[in-house]
């Protein structure tokens, strides 16, 4: 049985469509400028860096570290309404960009700043694969 | 800015009744706490020549909010504008208004704010992310950044969750003193601990109170001040900083700006945190109440939950934080009334809560996440 996915989705346009795209097919791409080779995320249209609009989509490792770990007890969103307690963690990617995201496969509270962790990508829908990190064992 | 230490002050401020306010409006509170601030200060409204305004977020008419309530005061300004800087607004619009009065763009600011925050619905659950909205992970709300925070600090810094429950705990005390308060019932550490989860590592009394209130505050020069009917409290230093890189800039979960905002305060007012005897810190979490103590320099990076232990933020410790309750228990008025304690202690008129011999006053304000910054330095006159 299907039921329909109803949590936030991307909203797909020409700037976020390459790394959702690269998600899909279970990538991590993140903008490389091409004048300053900054590598930036959130995806941005420009380099906050050196301020060029060039740029270029790289695959990056997937891997980083737990920069710091929250867990959600109240429900914001009724869509997750099943899933609480669950984790959001910002990762420190080993390329330089953080991200928020969640680490998935352990208890949320178990979760450590510092932890080495890796991407997966979680197919919610035929469109949209959301990057999220369980811990490298 | 040291030539402007002490050359302008707050003349008037008024509050509002706080909490649960059904049937006001933004735009009702508002301009009742103009009407109070007047009273308060001894003006009168044609001496009003600059309005300043935080739009409430409920406040539908957004950024237009200076037109909307200057319509329903029934002025003409010659110096308005309307800034949304969260938690961060109240302290920049004076500092803007000690700006252009500086200028020569007005003699005498109202700064005012309004919101149904408690019964308009509050906005408070929205995800943050400019592109890609972080909701997509679940993130919501404003306590999830602040915790990312707290989580962040604790790890490297052994702080813990009992250090928060002593900021949760002054707070309330503050606001027993405080019968304008909306939460006035004393809490102990257990209860804080035994509060339920939001956000991990924050329970329910780690939170601020959403609120319906109007709060304002009429900044003017020192000399006309010194003429009207409350004892004077000048601006004696003030700063501003900001990091919108968010994510871009490694440190900001540590807010690294405030630490520019204070020194800025500290410089042009001529004094260190070894002067500050009473201090009003912008408390949406607790947590940020010791990310502050840091950067005030009361203590060193990573030492201020051991700096709060024991009841050190509570009247009669080391350093009273938040005398009047805080956007924790008094009211949450984005940080409005951390002003208007501040002047109130600075006038000495806090009765049971009042801070005996304190000259000077740290206020301060955070807002937008955790982006956006400010501090004061007030003094008696």
């Amino acid at each position: 049985m299907s039921t329909e996915y109803s949590k936030p989705l991307p909203e797909l346009n020409d700037f976020n469509r390459p790394f959702w795209e690269a998600c899909r097919n279970n990538r991590l791409e993140l903008q490389k400028c091409s004048d300053c080779s900054h590598i930036r995320y959130p995806v941005s249209h420009v380099c906050p860096e050196c301020l060029s609009e060039a740029h270029e989509w790289v695959k990056v490792s997937g891997r980083g570290t737990v920069w710091s770990s929250i867990v959600f007890h109240q429900v914001y969103n009724k869509a997750f309404a099943a899933d609480v307690p669950y984790n959001v963690a910002m990762i420190q990617l080993d390329e330089g960009p953080r991200m928020i995201s969640n680490v998935v496969g352990v208890p949320p509270s178990q979760v450590k700043v510092g932890d080495v962790v890796e991407v997966i990508f979680d197919a919610v829908t035929p469109e949209v694969s959301i990057p999220r990190f369980r811990p490298v064992r | 800015m040291p030539g402007l230490r002490d050359k302008f002050a707050i003349a008037g401020v008024g509050a509002t009744a706080q909490g649960t306010l059904p049937g006001s409006t933004p735009i009702t509170l508002a301009v009742e706490a103009f009407k109070r601030a007047l009273d308060d200060s001894g003006l009168r409204k044609q001496d009003i020549d600059g309005l300043l305004t935080m739009p409430g977020t409920t406040s539908p008419e957004g950024s237009l909010n200076y037109l909307r309530l200057g319509e329903a005061l029934g002025i003409d300004p010659r110096y308005t504008g309307s800034m949304t800087l969260g938690g961060g607004t109240a302290g920049a619009l004076i500092q803007n208004a000690v700006a252009a009065i500086n200028a020569g763009m007005a003699t005498t600011v109202a700064c005012v704010f309004g919101d149904t925050a408690k019964t308009g619905g509050s906005r408070f659950s929205r995800a943050s992310g400019w592109g890609d909205s972080w909701g997509i992970w679940g993130m919501f709300a404003a306590a999830a950044n602040s915790a990312i925070a707290a989580s962040r600090h604790m790890a490297l810094y052994g702080t813990q969750s009992r250090h928060l429950a002593e900021v949760a705990v002054a707070c309330r005390y503050h606001a027993s003193l405080n019968p304008d308060a909306v939460m006035r019932k004393p809490i102990t550490i257990e209860d804080h601990q035994n509060s339920r989860w939001v956000v991990e590592p924050f329970h329910l009394l780690d939170c601020c109170l959403i609120s319906d209130g109007g709060v304002c505050v009429i900044v003017t020069s020192a000399e006309r001040a010194k003429d009207l009917r409350q004892p004077l409290v000048t601006i004696s230093g003030m700063g501003q900083a900001y990091t919108t890189r968010n994510n871009e800039r490694e440190d900001w979960w540590y807010v690294p700006h405030q630490k520019n905002a204070l020194d800025a305060a500290y410089k042009m007012a001529g004094v260190g945190p070894a002067d500050i005897k009473v201090a009003q810190l912008y408390d949406n979490f607790t947590m940020s109440v010791l990310l502050w103590l840091e950067h005030a320099g009361f203590c060193g990076v990573g030492e201020a939950g051991g700096f709060v232990e024991g009841g050190r933020i509570q009247l009669g410790g080391a350093l009273p934080v938040n005398t009047a309750g805080g956007n924790l228990s008094e009211s949450y008025m984005e940080g409005w009334l951390h002003v208007v304690e501040g002047v109130r202690q600075m006038r000495g008129a806090c009765g049971p809560r009042q801070v005996a011999d304190a000259e000077v006053c740290l206020v301060t304000g955070r807002g937008m996440t955790l982006n956006c910054s400010n501090a004061m330095i007030l003094k008696k006159g």
